[in-house]
């Protein structure tokens, strides 16, 4: 809703078209960037960077350990399995070792109760297979052993079938060569020499996982030791980091204290000085102007035009000193007294402000331009006076216009902030001098031009300080003068 | 005219006093006002001692009390007159160059009946103190004499 057309330097800058070497930014090194890096991050992510290296230490070390005890296990496993393959390998062994000699000796006697171990070896072979079978199932190696074990020693007790019929059928005399080598001894032989490789071939087995079982053990240890070194290190860190934290916390908090008590005691010392400014000075003041109104009475008529102008600007001068004692003391209590932390409807406070200027405004033609204004937080009498002010100042400087135009309004802005102006079309200003517009005693006119202690717009800049806003303004001689102030919307009065 | 009853001017600065007394002559009630120069001797004037031993008997119609004065100053005088049944009537009008909050809301709660801040200009301050003499002097009524002790 501003129309204000400022002379702002909205210009974009020329862009060159020459390359200019010197002007390139120097290439940040990378040595030591981390550690500044680190070192520039804030407290709280540096500890949680510290516990996050010791969550992922502990995540990795489990890990590693369950794997490695997962390995353990099946080792152990697998060491059963090879054991019972060996002792199984034992006994059928030497259940075929006592059937080949049973059957012998029968070959030899005829005498049918040396078969019993050859028989219970044939019945008990398919489940001695299935048991070697389920043992050395993982082992591609082993099971090809196996499966032409199987082959050697069904041809074995085939060959001892064959024999057995033939000494049924023919006698002694038929099987005699037999009975003396033994109807499978090639069999035998590859059988004994199979199963000596697999028994080795087990313990060997067995052997390297064992091995490994205990290589895998000690890394274990040695992680876990470790890791514990490492955590231990890095809790260490931390806690240094928190400890060093807290430490420094406590000296800040103390030394905030300390200073704290030095402002009171120094603002104590304002206070006692403000009231005896307030008392002690006007006195002379009031006796400097009571004594030359009585000296003026005095005197009468006895005195020439002369001295009774000196006699007036006697008087005028200390009048003058008065009104600034009392508004440097406003100014002073703007800044130490409480705040009240109400809602203000600013619509109302100006419509109050300009009921209690009505004087100021008889025989005045102006043309106001009320725009909505919001409802802020703040202390209802501190932004009457900043209204008081600025409407003054309005008024002021725009008293030898024919027409005055005195426009006031707002803008929500979305950072949460209200924008309230105050426009005039009175003589306005040099914007070379608008940063000496918001200080203490700083006027742009001399005083026969308008009256003034220089003081307002101080005040108002250090009312809209103190609830946390901002006051700016802009202008330009002669073509009236705008002035802004900024009011946060949420409460954060200092 | 034994029955006119005084008022008492507590003012440290003789030339406040001199400036007040200027004023109310212009009204011609000037010579009815007593003039003290501290806390003290206003205590001894209301309590008749020291250099009022001898005083006519009877309370001021209206004490006009500076703050800030030697030995005791304005807010004790202020506290002594209002915890004395016997003074407690007399209205006690602050009159001084300070507009410190404090000040004001102290002299209230000690019971002040008025306060009044001296102008600097001397205009405004001979009205102030012309119509503060004719007020509490002349219009406003003043407690009756039977609250008086008898000693």
């Amino acid at each position: 809703m501003e129309s204000v057309t400022q002379e702002r330097p909205a210009t974009p800058a020329p862009v060159r078209s020459e390359p200019v070497p010197d002007s390139s930014p120097a290439p940040t090194p990378k040595t030591g960037g981390l550690m500044e890096w680190f070192t520039h991050w804030p407290i709280e992510r540096r500890v949680l960077a510290g516990f996050g290296l010791v969550f992922a230490g502990i995540v990795v070390i489990s890990a590693i350990s369950y794997r490695n005890t997962a390995v353990l296990i099946e080792n152990s496993r697998l060491d059963t399995k090879s054991h019972e393959l060996v002792q199984l390998l034992d006994s059928v062994g030497e259940a075929l070792g006592a059937a080949e000699s049973g059957h012998r000796r029968y070959l030899v006697t005829g005498d049918e109760s040396y078969l019993t171990s050859y028989r219970a070896v044939v019945e008990q072979m398919p489940e001695y297979i299935r048991y070697l079978r389920g043992l050395t199932n993982e082992g591609p190696e082993q099971q090809a052993r196996v499966a032409t074990l199987e082959q050697l020693i069904a041809r074995q007790l085939e060959a001892e079938a064959g024999a057995i019929t033939q000494r049924e059928k023919h006698g002694y005399e038929g099987v005699r060569h037999l009975a003396l080598s033994g109807a499978a001894k090639n069999e035998l032989e590859g059988i004994h020499r199979l199963m000596m490789e697999l028994d080795f071939a087990e313990q060997r087995a067995l052997h390297s996982r064992v091995a490994q079982s205990a290589g895998s053990t000690r890394n274990t240890i040695a992680l876990l030791g470790l890791g514990a070194l490492l955590q231990l290190v890095l809790l260490a860190s931390v806690y240094f980091l928190i400890h060093h934290d807290v430490i420094e916390r406590r000296r800040v908090a103390t030394e905030l204290q300390s200073r704290g008590e030095l402002l009171q005691a120094a603002n104590k010392e304002l206070e006692a000085f403000s009231y005896s400014v307030s008392h002690d000075l006007r006195a002379p003041l009031r006796h400097i102007d009571g004594y030359a109104a009585l000296l003026s009475k005095a005197a009468g008529e006895a005195l020439n035009d002369k001295a009774r102008r000196y006699l007036q600007t006697i008087s005028d001068s200390a009048k003058q000193m008065g009104q600034l004692i009392d508004d440097l003391l406003v100014f002073s209590r703007m800044g130490r007294q409480d705040m009240l932390r109400t809602t203000v409807n600013l619509d109302q406070l100006v419509k109050t402000v300009l009921h209690d200027l009505r004087l100021d405004l008889q025989g005045r033609t102006i043309s106001w331009t009320m725009h909505p204004l919001p409802e802020v937080p703040g202390d209802p009498a501190m932004l009457r006076q900043v209204f008081v002010n600025l409407i003054s100042n309005a008024l002021k400087f725009t008293a030898r216009r024919p027409e005055t135009k005195i426009e006031i309004g707002a803008v929500k802005r979305s950072s949460g902030e209200a924008e309230v102006f105050v426009r005039d079309n009175g003589v306005g200003f040099d914007m070379q001098y608008v940063n000496k517009l918001f200080g203490v005693f700083q006027r742009l006119h001399r005083n026969d031009e308008f009256e003034g202690t220089g003081i307002g717009l101080a005040n108002v800049r250090r009312i809209i300080h103190r609830h946390g806003g901002r006051t700016w303004a802009e202008g330009a001689l002669d073509q009236g003068a705008t002035f802004y102030f900024s009011l946060p919307l949420s409460r954060s009065l200092r | 005219m034994t029955t006119v009853k005084p008022i008492l001017l507590a003012e440290d600065n003789p030339r406040d006093a001199e400036l007040a007394l200027a004023a109310m002559e212009e009204h011609h009630i000037a010579d009815k006002v007593v003039v003290c120069h501290d806390g003290a001797e206003v205590l001894d004037y209301l309590y008749c001692r020291g250099i009022f031993a001898g005083r006519q008997q009877g309370n001021p119609v209206v004490v006009f009390l500076d703050l800030k004065m030697p030995k005791v100053d304005g807010l004790e005088v202020l506290r002594t007159i209002k915890n004395d049944m016997n003074l407690k009537p007399i209205p006690v009008v602050m009159l001084t160059s300070s507009r410190e909050e404090r000040d004001l809301a102290q002299s209230y709660a000690l019971g002040a009946n008025a306060y009044v801040v001296k102008p600097v200009e001397f205009q405004q301050f001979i009205t102030a103190v012309k119509e503060l003499g004719v007020f509490w002097g002349v219009i406003n009524e003043p407690p009756p004499e039977g609250s008086e002790p008898i000693e």
